[in-house]
């Protein structure tokens, strides 16, 4: 019993002496191989596939001898979070994070991100790196959180639905809600979309060349009443209360149940929708998987299924969100070397290829072309509309308080209101208000 | 003289004062300090301070001594949510407790088998992972595919065909009050069995020789004989719905009005964890214990009374 007791303190003592010096090491730089470790990758969702993690596992131990990595999977859900508790824990931190590309601002505004070294930054990429998501991680000049990767959302479209109404892939967007419309019925809707979804909504507020905010000086406005936005958020209201037959509460519906067959073939209850590009490999015909399981065949039959850009208000291809993330070391990492050496790993030509080619856009543009050709060298239309919305997209305002936004449901609610029918004059009015405090970090 | 022998030890005791029910006591008052005192005292402080995202990374908080509850309480958002979840948190205790004395009563009238294959079925739901009930709630309650819905259009209730219960506030709340009655009934029905397999039997029978009827008998005996029970468990009942968050969070994550079906678990939650609004959190989490305390309060005398009668 003593002889615990004893035990344990000196255990105590020893852990507490290890976490001491870690709060001051800052952005100490040291020369030199840098002493081995253990460190910790947190990853967000299961984007990252096997195959990508396994390599950065094994050229990390062999790059790094003596040393390893740990690879971590988070929720997206509660990502934010877990990062807000463990990030300022010396004793806890994981070394490298992925996190949002919407979240990224808030934490780096906060400081829980190491600073990436004018150098460093270069020999990672420098200006080929995707530069919307490098400002989404940047405080003026200085860099804390670079880009992971990149998805756009484009459409996913039943081809025999429309070519049986004789519509064709819509040049304008315009021209997409009158098609859409014309599409839905009772049982059907031209657009299943659901109203909460503002991640798609705000696609149409773009296209207008409206903004959700603004930065002037330092201080962010929320710019919903622009006459721009306004012009935006009512034409999609147009589009969800003539086109979607879902509730106005909905949002990251598994929208690709909308456009396969029914139970037992029948119709579909979508004939578009508007998802990510992974969603493919959740479209098309039931066939059996390599253990015997059944699967969607990804878009097989393409008389049946194919995809479009959403296009611009005059045309070309409009800006649809831009998801994605960033990677951070975390300030209080104990390895930063190291942790630096894993970034050198993520930003190398080969780990880039191997993001494109598993079709997540590579935070290296250099390597964007990968993504419009299939293994085989042919032309890949699943990768040119990818890089084409991509390369439209827009990213959400990079303002300190976007997180707390997020987690507060303000624009869910803005959009369900707008989908409900409501005045969007007023309501745009009402949540600039309330809006503009919380995107610069004020509380309530 | 029956009376009077234990109060004169504990007098002789007192004279005494030995350590010993110090001692003993010492552990529970440590548990208590370090697992409650210690997060209390932590809340207190945030809730008299700025702290938000800078100061969780590190930069000093400054005090800030009231005005954090002065912006909560001149908040428009607080007063909806307390009014909300004072309602629903009254509303689902009496039911719960109302409907788990309809089957305790049920219990103790019928036969031995029935009673088992209840008592079975109420363990069950008693059983059930929250994650998991409300889950399949859900997926009753779904606009598409739910079977409530559907069976609504089969008795020929069409406008039932997609009707999205968990979009308008009232109909959320009945979602919700059903998922949370149906879980915490097996208990309270479970615990006032116990108690009503306390009352004699004879007392019961003296009173239907007496020519009492049922109803009676309900209401001039066993439930004044099962009052303690029946009060701590409606005790219970009120601070678990009031402090309910879970079921509501699970629920809104289907698609609901969130600002409209937040109570107060789940507007601390949206203030702390979803804005990083630390103070502003802590400062709702006093007064919600606040006026835990106020609802208790009541049932605590009265119950300290009975035991000290």
């Amino acid at each position: 019993m003593v002889a615990t007791g004893v035990a344990t303190s000196l255990t105590l003592a020893l852990a507490l002496a290890a976490c001491a010096p870690a709060d001051d090491e800052g952005t100490g730089e040291s020369g030199g191989t840098p002493e081995a470790g253990d460190i910790t990758l947190w990853l967000a969702g299961a984007d990252t596939n096997d195959d990508l993690r396994k390599y950065l596992v094994d050229t990390f131990a062999e790059e790094n001898p003596g040393s390893t990595l740990t690879i971590e999977e988070q929720d997206w859900t509660d990502l934010v979070t877990k990062l807000t508790t463990a990030l300022p824990d010396a004793a806890n931190t994981p070394d490298v994070v992925e996190i949002g590309n919407t979240q990224a601002p808030t934490f780096t505004y906060a400081g829980a991100f190491r600073e990436i070294s004018p150098e460093l930054y270069d020999e990672l990429g420098g200006d080929k790196l995707l530069q919307s998501f490098v400002d989404a991680g940047s405080i003026d000049e200085t860099k804390y959180a670079l880009p992971y990767y990149y998805g756009s959302r484009y459409m996913f479209y039943r081809k025999d639905i429309w070519q049986k109404a004789g519509l064709e892939v819509p040049k304008t967007l315009e021209e997409f809600g009158d098609s859409v419309k014309e599409l839905t019925s009772k049982k059907q809707s031209g657009f299943a979309m659901g109203g909460q979804d503002w991640r798609n909504g705000i696609s149409w507020v773009f296209a207008n060349d409206g903004e959700l905010a603004v930065k002037d000086g330092d201080q962010w406005t929320s710019t919903l009443s622009d006459p721009n936005t306004v012009k935006g958020l009512e034409q999609w209201q147009d589009v969800f209360e003539n086109a979607s037959n879902l509730p106005a509460t909905a949002k990251d519906e598994a929208y690709w149940d909308f456009i396969n067959d029914g139970t037992d073939g029948g119709a579909p209850e979508g004939a578009t929708i508007m998802a990510p590009g992974w969603a493919r490999w959740s479209i098309g015909d039931l066939t059996k998987g390599d253990d015997g399981k059944e699967v969607r065949d990804g878009m097989a039959d393409d008389k049946k299924f194919d995809i479009f850009a959403l296009p611009g208000v005059d045309g070309g291809v409009a800006p649809v969100f831009a998801g994605g993330s960033n990677v951070a070391v975390s300030a209080k990492s104990q390895h930063p070397e190291l942790a630096e050496n894993l970034l050198r790993i993520i930003y190398s030509d080969e780990y880039q290829t191997m993001l494109a080619k598993a079709g997540l856009g590579p935070a290296n543009t250099d390597f964007n072309k990968l993504m419009t050709v299939d293994a085989d060298g042919n032309p890949d239309k699943f990768g040119e509309v990818a890089v084409a919305t991509a390369e439209a997209s827009k990213l959400t305002p990079a303002a300190p308080g976007w997180a707390a936004v997020e987690g507060a449901s303000v624009y869910e609610e803005l959009f369900q209101k707008i989908a409900e029918g409501g005045d969007v004059t007023a309501l745009a009015k009402q949540y600039d208000e309330k809006l503009t405090p919380m995107l610069n970090g004020q509380a309530g | 003289m029956t009376i009077a022998t234990p109060a004169s030890t504990i007098a002789i005791r007192r004279r005494r004062q030995p350590a010993t029910p110090y001692l003993l006591l010492l552990p529970a008052v440590l548990i208590l300090l370090v697992g409650l005192g210690y997060p209390v005292y932590w809340q207190v402080v945030t809730s008299l301070q700025e702290y938000g995202m800078m100061q969780q990374f590190g930069a000093p908080p400054t005090f800030a001594g009231l005005d954090n509850y002065a912006r909560i309480f001149s908040d428009e958002r607080l007063l909806p949510v307390v009014t909300r979840s004072l309602i629903f948190c009254l509303v689902n205790a009496f039911l719960t407790v109302a409907i788990g004395l309809g089957l305790a009563l049920l219990m103790k009238a019928v036969h031995g088998a029935v009673r088992i294959t209840m008592q079975v079925v109420l363990l069950l739901a008693w059983a059930t992972p929250l994650v998991a009930a409300v889950t399949v709630f859900r997926w009753l309650f779904d606009y598409r595919a739910g079977v409530v819905n559907w069976l609504l259009v089969q008795i020929g209730l069409d406008q039932y065909q997609g009707y999205a219960w968990l979009a308008q506030p009232l109909t959320f709340f009945v979602v919700a009050t059903l998922v949370i009655v149906w879980m915490s009934v097996p208990f309270v029905a479970m615990s006032l069995y116990a108690g009503l397999t306390q009352v004699s039997e004879e007392v019961l029978e003296a009173a239907r020789l007496d020519g009492a009827s049922p109803a009676q008998i309900l209401r001039h005996i066993l439930l004044p004989l099962v009052r303690p029970v029946l009060a701590i468990v409606l005790l219970l009942q009120i601070i678990w719905d009031l402090r309910v968050f879970a079921q509501i969070r699970l629920l809104q994550d289907a698609g609901a009005p969130i600002s409209e079906t937040n109570l107060l678990g789940n507007f601390i939650y949206e203030l702390g964890i979803g804005s990083q609004d630390f103070s502003g959190a802590a400062a709702v989490s006093i007064f919600v214990l606040l006026l835990t305390v106020l609802l208790a309060a009541p049932y605590v005398r009265s119950l300290m009374k009975e035991d000290a009668a």
